[in-house]
């Protein structure tokens, strides 16, 4: 469904709280842009960054944790936790828009969308 | 004035979302900060230093995916009520902020709401645009 919705996602990974990868879905002509043992490294940090995350929301007043995003000038990393176990991360294309008449830092990722997707996915059995 | 008070100043005065906004050194030490009057601190500030501690070492570790995916721009962690901010500046330093970011309920269409959007090209220029400061 998330590759379905947006083209600019280029890869995306359910991995477990260890950081190993469980299932993952790659655009069919995106060229990994990042090693595969550096993205390992990056789900690993991010799932410690979660569990940190969750227990802040947790002894702070600051509601559910909903999603991190890690800007860069080509790409975003996207992770948020689709349940205790399971996080999805998410690589998306970051280009700068050409034709602004601003300068462009990149595109924006339409999250209420994803969350929704997660959210919908959250209710099968 | 020091050029990351201006900042901090151009935020807090860009956007009333921006519920509270710092630079900290490379080290995590916070060097200037600003917090909107009125406004009671969700978090305690011994969190916030360890927050801001985690994101430091965050951006260090992004540094090794510089070749593959272009300098960092900055990071959102958003919860329910509130998204954190940061954003690397020059010589390790490192600006955080935490926006509010209270759902606006359903929307006129009927879907549920995720809260506000961070308006983070507007953020970026004002910190591009402090860069050029001497």
């Amino acid at each position: 469904m998330l590759m379905d919705y947006d083209e600019s996602i280029r890869l995306a990974i359910i991995s477990n709280t260890s950081g190993d990868i469980l299932w993952h879905s790659k655009r069919n002509d995106a060229k990994l842009q990042v090693p595969i043992a550096e993205t390992k490294k990056a789900l690993k940090r991010e799932s410690d960054d979660w569990v940190d995350r969750c227990k802040t929301a947790d002894r702070a007043a600051l509601g559910r944790a909903l999603y991190h995003i890690t800007s860069f000038k080509k790409t975003k990393r996207v992770t948020l936790p689709i349940d205790a176990f399971h996080l999805l991360f998410m690589s998306v294309d970051n280009t700068p828009m050409k034709n602004t008449k601003k300068k462009s830092y990149g595109k924006l990722v339409e999250m209420g969308k994803i969350l929704s997707i997660v959210d919908f996915v959250n209710t099968f059995e | 004035m020091d050029k990351y008070e201006k900042l901090l100043n151009m935020l807090m005065d860009f956007n009333d979302n921006i519920r509270y906004a710092a630079v900290a050194d490379s080290d995590g030490q916070i060097m200037w900060n600003s917090q909107r009057t009125g406004l009671k601190n969700i978090v305690p500030p011994e969190e916030t230093k360890q927050t801001i501690g985690r994101a430091l070492r965050g951006w260090k570790e992004n540094e090794t995916v510089k070749n593959y995916l272009g300098s960092g721009l900055y990071s959102i962690s958003s919860y329910e009520k509130i998204k954190r901010i940061s954003v690397p500046l020059d010589g390790g330093k490192m600006l955080f902020c935490t926006v509010s970011n209270e759902p606006l309920g359903k929307s006129s269409d009927g879907k549920k709401g995720y809260g506000h959007i961070a308006e983070m090209g507007k953020i970026l220029s004002i910190v591009d645009f402090i860069k050029t400061q001497k």
